[in-house]
């Protein structure tokens, strides 16, 4: 028993001084968000909609899910918005029975937060078809993605596997000229994964406004 | 005009109302200034356009970082007129964490080149004109835009404006430079690309903490990193973002310091465009290609770089202890003898998997380490320190506690045998003190795992756990073995104490590598804290006794835990805190290793030998001491005109990191002489030197 007592102890004083060795390495790697890689499961995801719906990412396994982030004050965000196109690849996405998840990570008294209330009215007015628009004010789940602008976007597939995250075009500007012949990079995912192939463009810059964490 | 859907969430911001509006007024003022009143056919001239921006707010670089986008400028100028390309001022970092973003704050002068047409009318005036957007942000971000123009006379000669050559000075000075002398080499590792800046010889200021803006968006992490001042150039490492999936092929971008490229005050900013030279860590070693032996042959040598690590004077201390538990064993049934020897060997293994998986597993997040890594964290030196220190209080018999720390070691005589969990923790304790030591074959064997996928490397060090507890599975697995060790006595007493003196010995030394690590200050703080344990170890072992009464027992133990284990925290809390590191023991004979000075030497037709160690690596010392600081080989370095260089990998230098990975070392020592022939391959000596063979090496150069 005392044997086992002195092992563990041991044992603990080996993992301490590996938790301190590796600890004082993290430290010195550069601060910046840490993105989940595509091709890894994405992270967990509970977060109450606008309706007051609990979401949990785990509840959609064996369905695509695509997740935006948004702030309806944001240029670039609105370019996509004040075109329709934002919608329209809602609903694409939402007929081929993609669930999508429009996050807000705005922090309380932050730009771009919404109450649930303004939330439903916009989600009305401006015909989103998001399957739900959840908010995120502590920013937890947005930093465990590194969702870094909005737009944001990530795509889930049934296995729960992220299989694209990054920009939602190739078109990085506020010009909603710029729509018109631009790659729909989500879309391009849902199409090939669906098809059976691999996520051509599985990673890309996005681009936008910052989120505006607390 | 506002939409009413957009005006009702806007009143339910409250406090934004203002902000989600459309004809919001700018916070950037833009105008167009050029340099010069008068133009004149084919002569090009600048223009600034020149935005003001509100306090806080800021617009943003070509590349704009985690968010955001560039300014963009469309030219709407006379026919025949070209425009050049922007020139971007350096950008400023502009943190809101944990975002990070490159642009602008206060104001920011853009300059264009624009170029008349040769046959321009003269004795006209023209009207120069862009149409400018830009993004805009504080905390809430807008698109701005505005168009702007400047009317200009035409004629035979260029007349600048005299009232803007301050203006323009400024906004150049902000320009980055070409190059002034210096050089850029780039070089893609794991994870991260290295930019190498070499400067011009005439500069002797040294240039402060310098920080890398890449041009292309999305191709590194934009965090931070640090600038490293090497010996003839400055080292910068990169981490490549996870969105880069094809490797550029250029590093192109603008290095920015807050002490001018040329000198104090001068310009801070130095363009930088070079070619990305090759996967340099995935390059094969030249000893992982002459061992083509391959993965069996390297589980070879690991496992006989284990049996021989036993006879290291790291390891000596703490296997003495565990061999004289087995002469209080002879007796005992084979059985128990067994299940301890494997219980020992498991716990080397394990000990060995879990550094071992660490270090692949850092490595694979693009960390420069190589084995004996742990050893370069101060607060892991304290720790250990302490660690030993107590062990030795023990051995001394300056406290007993029930569960007595000596039985790691395993003093248990007479009790027919100790338990397997103490074994195991002695198997533990055997590989952490067994890092410092380098056996011979080890290194290339560790070189090689290094180099090698995961399964690959955790085999290789699997056979170095099995080779280290070999000697001893032996002794407990052959009775005759056993019979040849003296027969139990009062001579193992004396034996633990005088094994407790290593063990103070080893303290000091650990004490030592600290003092290299973080200065005197950091060798003050821990024997600080050693006075304070032993205060511990004393109340434990004078009042936590059996003779005691239980409530002095309980108050002496929780007494002693507190002392103990407080100031065994504060040890490598302050180490970890650290001081400035101890200069580097520079002689006249061996100066600091970089490669830049490998090759300057080599070029200059000097053969080179480099030292690759470290304070916290005993073979390393003995061989400096015995064999590189003899009187003979030193003469034979200047006989042969070698050029001594000592590389010290004492804390992490990912440039001496990089450089064993080269040559395809994972550790210390390693010893590499480079002929003056550029061409040929450099030669690596043994792990274990002695004089004569490093006289036989020379001598055949």
């Amino acid at each position: 028993m005392k044997k086992a007592i002195i092992a563990a102890i041991i044992l603990g004083v080996v993992v301490a001084i590996a938790a301190i060795a590796s600890y004082r390495i993290r430290d010195t790697v550069p601060t910046s968000l840490k993105e989940p890689p595509v091709g890894s499961p994405a992270p967990a995801l509970t977060l109450t909609d606008t309706k007051g719906k609990q979401h949990n990412l785990a509840d959609y396994k064996g369905k695509y899910v695509v997740l935006e982030w948004v702030n309806l004050g944001c240029p670039f965000v609105k370019k996509h918005y004040e075109s329709g196109n934002m919608q329209a690849t809602q609903k694409k996405a939402v007929d081929k029975g993609v669930v999508w998840l429009s996050v807000n990570s705005s922090a309380k008294w932050k730009q771009g937060n919404l109450s649930p209330a303004a939330w439903n009215d916009e989600i009305a007015g401006r015909k989103m078809s998001s399957t739900a628009v959840l908010l995120d004010e502590t920013g937890e789940v947005g930093k465990t993605y590194g969702a870094k602008t909005t737009p944001h976007m990530y795509v889930v597939n049934p296995d729960g596997v992220l299989i694209y995250k990054g920009a939602i075009d190739d078109q990085p500007t506020t010009n909603k000229d710029s729509i018109a012949g631009a790659t729909n990079y989500v879309l391009a995912a849902l199409d090939e994964s669906m098809a059976g192939k691999p996520v051509s463009t599985a990673s890309t810059q996005s681009y936008g406004c910052s989120v505006k964490y607390k | 005009m506002l939409r009413p859907r957009l005006f009702l969430s806007a009143i339910a911001l409250v406090c934004l109302s203002a902000t989600l509006t459309a004809d919001e007024p700018s916070h950037v003022k833009v105008s167009l200034m050029p340099e010069v009143r008068t133009i004149a056919p084919g002569a090009p001239f600048s223009v600034a356009v020149w935005l003001k921006m509100d306090p806080r707010w800021h617009t943003y670089w070509i590349n704009p970082g985690d968010s955001g986008a560039p300014t963009e400028i469309k030219w709407n100028l006379p026919p025949g007129f070209e425009a050049g390309p922007i020139q971007w001022p350096h950008p400023e970092r502009i943190e809101v964490p944990p975002l990070v973003s490159f642009g602008y704050e206060g104001e920011a002068a853009l300059l264009v080149r624009i170029t008349p047409p040769r046959d321009l009318k003269t004795g006209e005036r023209v009207t120069l004109a862009a149409h400018v957007s830009w993004l805009e942000c504080e905390e809430l971000c807008l698109p701005g835009e505005a168009t702007v123009s400047a009317v200009v006379q035409t004629g035979p000669n260029v007349e600048n404006d005299p009232t803007r050559a301050k203006f323009f000075s400024e906004a150049r000075a902000r320009l980055p430079l070409d190059s002034a002398g210096w050089s850029f080499a780039a070089g893609s590792g794991r994870g991260f690309v290295r930019l190498t800046a070499t400067p011009p010889v005439w500069l002797k200021e040294p240039v402060a903490e310098a920080e890398f803006f890449s041009e292309m968006n999305g191709q590194f992490s934009n965090g931070r990193s640090s600038w490293d001042r090497g010996d003839g150039a400055y080292v910068i490492d990169l981490p490549l973002s996870d969105v880069s999936t094809a490797p550029a092929r250029r590093l192109t971008g603008v290095l920015v310091s807050k002490s001018g490229w040329r000198g104090p005050g001068s310009e801070r900013a130095i363009r930088v465009d070079v070619e990305i030279a090759g996967n340099t860590s995935s390059l094969p070693g030249p000893s992982a290609s002459a061992s083509a032996s391959g993965l069996l042959g390297a589980i070879g040598l690991a496992f006989i770089g284990g049996l021989i690590l036993n006879l290291m004077p790291c390891v000596f201390p703490v296997l003495s202890l565990k061999v004289l538990s087995l002469v209080g064993q002879a007796d005992a049934p084979m059985r128990a003898r067994m299940r301890n020897a494997g219980a020992y060997s498991f716990g080397v293994l394990v000990a060995y998997w879990a550094l071992a998986g660490l270090l692949i597993a850092l490595r694979a997040g693009g960390e420069q380490l190589g084995w004996g890594f742990q050893l370069q964290s101060p607060p892991v030196i304290a720790g250990l320190a302490s660690l030993f220190f107590l062990l030795a209080l023990n051995l001394f018999g300056v406290f007993e506690v029930g569960m007595s720390l000596t039985r790691l070691g395993g003093k248990n005589a007479g009790k027919g045998g100790e338990g397997a969990g103490a074994s195991f923790s002695s198997g533990l304790l055997a590989t952490i003190v067994a890092t410092p030591c380098t056996a011979p074959f080890m290194g290339s064997a560790l070189g090689f795992a290094l180099t090698q996928p995961a399964p690959a490397a955790l085999a290789i060090f699997t056979s170095l756990g099995a080779g280290m507890a070999a000697p001893f599975v032996a002794l407990a697995a052959s009775p005759r073995l056993l019979r040849i060790l003296p027969r139990p006595g009062a001579w193992m007493e004396t034996m633990k104490q005088a094994l407790g003196f290593l063990l103070a010995a080893t303290v000091v030394w650990l004490a030592w590598v600290l003092g290299q690590q973080t200065g005197s200050d950091g060798i003050a703080m821990l024997l600080a804290a050693l006075v304070v344990q032993a205060v511990g170890a004393w109340v434990l072992g004078k009042w936590a006794v059996m003779t005691r009464s239980t409530p002095v027992r309980t108050a002496a133990g929780i007494v002693a835990a507190v002392l103990i284990v407080g100031s065994a925290a504060a040890a490598v809390k302050l180490a970890g805190a650290g001081g400035s590191p101890a200069q580097a023991v520079t002689t006249e004979t061996w100066e600091p290793y970089s490669e830049a000075r490998v090759n300057e030497l080599r070029a200059a037709g000097r053969p080179v030998f480099v030292d690759f160690g470290a304070a916290w690596c005993l073979t390393c010392q003995v061989n400096e001491r015995v064999a590189l600081s003899a009187a003979p080989v030193l003469a034979k370095f200047r006989e042969k005109n070698v050029a001594t260089l000592k590389a010290d990998w004492t804390s992490r230098d990912p440039a001496v990191t990089q450089a064993l990975t080269k040559l395809g070392r994972g550790g210390v020592p390693t010893y590499v002489l480079y002929s003056k022939d550029a061409s040929a391959p450099p030669r690596l000596l043994p792990e274990v030197l002695t004089p004569t063979l490093v006289i036989d090496v020379l001598d055949k150069l």
